[in-house]
């Protein structure tokens, strides 16, 4: 959604090719318009363009019927008044002078420049919005429970905070969710990843520079020191800063003060820095690479985020949420079929809630209002799942009779202990195998009959299973069941699928 | 990959709106020993599906694009079987840039008025980084 086409309505035919020539010469794909009526907005939204260039127009008033459809997304883009007409285009149009900017006319290559990164840089933004969980991090595990409590802990104080955790672990959202939580909520939450940034760039990034201070210096600009003033600074991945860096920032947080490259007066500072990393600062410190005195000055309450391996009970809630997160930001829906959870509860997640994160977002826009089964997943999510039991169970139910009579244990009928595949599964394979995720699968396959056999009624099943039906339910959402057999009764209601 | 004469090929796919652009990469890469241009897209959608149809090593991807957009496709495209290697290009350098196109998962960043001076650098980084497809291959 990083966008390049620019809209230009403007009814000079001269001015129209002026603009084109210009906004290509900077990288952008101009659309031209002579008036609003000229364009079919059928099927199109106000996202296709990263901002409309307005121009001298016939009919304000089919100008304003555009805008207010434009309006109506709420994420719309801006538009970008040529002179004498921005004083009335906002009039006109009521818009917010954040969303109506004025331009010169000749054009001035930086302004215009200038006014679309700044474009371009909002929607970046709000796209990463888009796949950033709001809220705080996501399951039910004792893990993210635990992580959760922290936060709690923490964030009414101005105590700094050392997440630690693999990448894609959510380190981001556990600092929002501090600052979310802090006295600070109301003030900015400023984050910046120094692994990112070139090291020559990072101190003028972090402190500001003056006018000047180097080549390219052409004003005096805010450092994110300064913009986060009153709120919270998130140093992600400080891991990667460089050792003279790492003297500068321990000295801000020691002395509460910094200057900006290129000057000598020393500016108070008022944040409560998070910091993040993935890599083993105890180890960094050994090696060399990182400043012990910084590890303890950064270190006063370290927050670990769990790797999404050791929490695969909340991989179905996660994937809901994401899901219903990709929804209310316009993607189309996607429903994740129990073969194709079961297999993603076999994968070992390197990347996290990051990679499922992903994941979701390139099934949602390669499978639009699907059902997504274990066949629709890369190979890669699919090679680590136990094949057999959930494919056989919908030919197994199919043969079965509706109501089987119920037995008092599984155990009694040989019937019910499917010969190929769980059988198969009691071997220990040459390469062996990994014995959480072995055992599931036999419960699975287990569970998956007994629901069959009692035709989706929880209470029979779980007599079946020789359990309680609480715990059933449990084990139908941890594996993301409930929802995808038909008429499974789950905590006293029928859940249609 | 393919192998010749000891040194491995890198296989490039280029993905851009921006049909100059497209030119220029094509003919600076035909100068960098070792590379094979198998793909070139104009958006992040084409970028998707041709980067899983043609498996290149890397991608040189635009950040801006009609419809979607590089950044967009480059999450999508690293949760593919065998996930190349991503590099952002963009006409606009500045530390924002370059912590978006990291957030995405690319590889590396290069500002388009840096591409011809940077790309020979950036094949070689790609061939020393790449993993050997039959660890990719689960």
């Amino acid at each position: 959604m990083s966008e390049s086409r620019v809209l230009v309505i403007d009814r000079d035919p001269t001015r129209l090719q002026n603009l084109a020539a210009c906004l290509a010469f900077i990288d952008h794909t101009p659309i031209l318009a002579e008036t609003p009526a000229g364009l079919r907005l059928e099927g199109r939204r106000p996202q296709d363009w990263l901002a409309v260039i307005l121009g001298e127009l016939e009919d304000w008033s089919e100008a304003r019927q555009f805008v207010d459809w434009l309006k109506r997304d709420r994420r719309h883009p801006p538009l970008i008044v040529l002179p004498p007409y921005h004083e009335k285009a906002i009039k006109e149009f009521e818009l917010d002078p954040s969303a109506c900017l004025p331009a010169d006319y000749p054009v001035k290559y930086h302004q215009l420049n200038e006014l679309l990164k700044r474009a371009g840089l909002l929607r970046m933004e709000q796209e990463a919005a888009m796949v950033r969980r709001a809220g705080g991090p996501g399951g039910q595990s004792a893990a993210i429970r635990r992580v959760r409590r922290l936060i709690e802990q923490v964030a009414a104080f101005d105590t700094t905070v050392l997440v630690t955790g693999e990448s894609g672990t959510g380190k981001e959202v556990v600092a929002r969710a501090i600052h979310d939580a802090s006295p600070r909520r109301d003030k900015p939450f400023v984050a910046v990843n120094c692994g990112a940034i070139p090291s020559e760039l990072l101190e003028s990034e972090l402190f500001g520079h003056e006018k000047g201070a180097f080549t390219g210096a052409i004003t005096t600009r805010k450092g994110r020191f300064e913009m986060a003033d009153g709120g919270t600074l998130f140093l992600d991945e400080i891991g990667d800063m460089s050792l003279p860096m790492q003297v500068k920032i321990l000295r801000a947080l020691q002395e509460r003060t910094y200057e900006r490259v290129g000057s000598n007066r020393s500016v108070r500072c008022d944040v409560r820095v998070i910091a993040a990393t993935h890599r083993n600062l105890e180890e960094a410190i050994v090696k060399g690479s990182f400043r012990e005195d910084l590890y303890y000055r950064l270190n006063v309450f370290p927050i670990e985020t769990p790797p999404l391996r050791e929490r695969l009970e909340d991989l179905p809630l996660l994937i809901d949420d994401l899901v219903a997160g990709l929804g209310r930001h316009g993607h189309a829906g996607i429903r994740l079929g129990a073969d194709a959870i079961h297999a993603l509860r076999a994968y070992h997640w390197p990347g996290n809630v990051r990679e499922l994160s992903n994941l979701i977002e390139r099934l949602a826009v390669l499978h639009p209002k699907s059902m997504v089964g274990v066949q629709d997943l890369p190979a890669r999510y699919r090679s680590t799942a136990v094949e057999a039991p959930l494919a056989a169970v919908p030919e197994l139910a199919a043969e079965r009779p509706p109501a089987a009579p119920l037995v008092p244990s599984p155990l009694e009928d040989g019937g019910l202990l499917p010969a190929t595949p769980v059988a198969d599964l009691a071997v220990l394979p040459a390469d062996g195998v990994n014995l959480k995720d072995h055992i599931e699968s036999i419960e699975l396959a287990l569970i998956r009959q007994a629901m069959t056999q009692s035709n989706g009624v929880v209470a029979h099943a779980a007599k079946l299973l020789n359990t309680r039906r609480t715990t059933l339910v449990e084990k139908l959402r941890k594996y993301g069941l409930s929802r995808d057999l038909p008429g499974v009764e789950v905590a006293g209601e029928t859940l249609e699928p | 990959m393919t192998q010749s004469e000891g040194r491995a090929t890198v296989k490039v796919l280029l993905v851009d709106d921006n049909r100059g652009f497209l030119t220029l990469a094509r003919h600076l890469l035909a100068e960098v020993p070792g590379t094979e241009l198998v793909g070139m897209g104009q958006d992040g959608f084409e970028a998707v599906k041709l980067a899983e149809q043609l498996r290149p090593d890397l991608v040189v991807m635009d950040i801006s694009m009609p419809g979607m957009g590089g950044l967009q496709a480059t999450r999508l495209i690293k949760v593919q079987d065998q996930p190349p290697q991503v590099v952002v290009v963009s006409h606009y350098d500045d530390a924002a840039h370059r912590e978006h196109a990291h957030a995405a998962g690319a590889d590396g960043f290069v500002a388009k008025n840096d591409f011809e001076r940077e790309i020979a650098g950036v094949i070689d980084r790609c061939r020393q980084n790449r993993q050997p497809r039959e660890v990719l291959d689960v």
